[in-house]
């Protein structure tokens, strides 16, 4: 089958999925109940429903995405010092211009829920920080191609870069684990903490945010190739 | 929908504003990027495409 039809048929069917567990979150999954609700008594006469959590069906998995693409970074990087090979440095740059979109995505969505929950739009807790030094890391890793004029030193400095700066993720990730203390939710965690369908409607999100993510890379790449084509063919047409 | 969580949403409505919000700029932004790549993608191979047709009748070979 043609790749284009593959990658298209990915970006279709993780738009379908995606919007899936939007419905199965706000139709299907109970809600995650927050503080008690007492009586004059005292008495405990139910839980508040947190509708907020709802931002948590694609915030967390967009979040999981931008970890996941911003590992390519680091593995084509890799590649690139391996090799130097330009394509392994052109699809680390695309890797991480992804990272970048799914970065800011997962901050504004993030900062939406905080304002709601915390009263704040932002809180310098340890999840949040090692995330935004995550943002500043993806940023500063086209600032440093910018700079930088010959071809194969910005390659390398920005493979070396990508490398350092993806030491952030993981961090980032288990931060919630390693500092107990931290207000941050933790979602993914052993014993639990999801209902069944609300495991279902996360799950089928994050598969549907990974074909977008994957789509979108590859996307990229076909435009990546068909722009080394063009100057092919024009250098051929002034020769 | 279930009658339960239909009670229950309309004691969560002030929450709905930045759900609704996350929601609206996860997709817009999604849209908007995949829609450019596509269309500089569009452009790209017709610009290939026709400046190619020039190089074959021209019988430059690549």
């Amino acid at each position: 089958m043609n790749r284009h039809i593959v990658v298209l048929s990915l970006l279709v069917l993780g738009g379908v999925m995606t919007t899936t567990a939007f419905i199965m979150a706000f139709f299907f999954t109970p809600p995650v109940l927050g503080p008690a609700v007492t009586n004059e008594a005292g008495r405990i006469l139910g839980y508040q429903p947190l509708f907020s959590q709802k931002i948590f069906y694609f915030h967390v998995p967009v979040a999981l995405a931008s970890f996941l693409v911003f590992f390519f970074t680091a593995y084509y990087g890799v590649r690139f010092l391996m090799t130097k090979e330009k394509q392994y440095d052109t699809r680390a740059r695309i890797a991480t211009e992804v990272t970048l979109l799914f970065v800011i995505l997962t901050m504004a969505t993030g900062i939406l829920w905080t304002r709601f929950e915390w009263g704040r739009w932002w809180v310098w807790e340890p999840r949040l920080t090692t995330y935004f030094i995550m943002t500043l890391l993806v940023i500063a890793y086209f600032v440093l191609r910018n700079s930088i004029e010959d071809e194969e030193r910005r390659a390398t400095y920005a493979a070396v870069f990508g490398i350092i700066a993806f030491i952030d993720a993981p961090i980032s990730f288990a931060i919630t684990r390693i500092i107990p203390s931290s207000v941050h939710p933790v979602v993914l965690r052993s014993g639990g903490g999801l209902t069944g369908s609300q495991l279902a409607a996360f799950l089928i999100g994050l598969f549907g945010m990974l074909m977008i993510g994957y789509a979108l890379y590859q996307t990229r790449v076909r435009e990546e190739l068909a722009h080394d084509r063009l100057e092919a063919v024009k250098a051929a047409l002034e020769g | 929908m279930d009658p339960v969580l239909q009670e229950i949403y309309t004691l969560v409505v002030p929450a709905i504003p930045y759900v609704a919000g996350a929601y609206a700029i996860l997709w817009v932004a999604l849209v908007v990027y995949i829609g450019m790549t596509y269309s500089r993608v569009g452009h790209l191979e017709k610009e290939i495409a026709a400046l190619e047709e020039s190089l074959e009748r021209r019988g430059v070979g690549m």
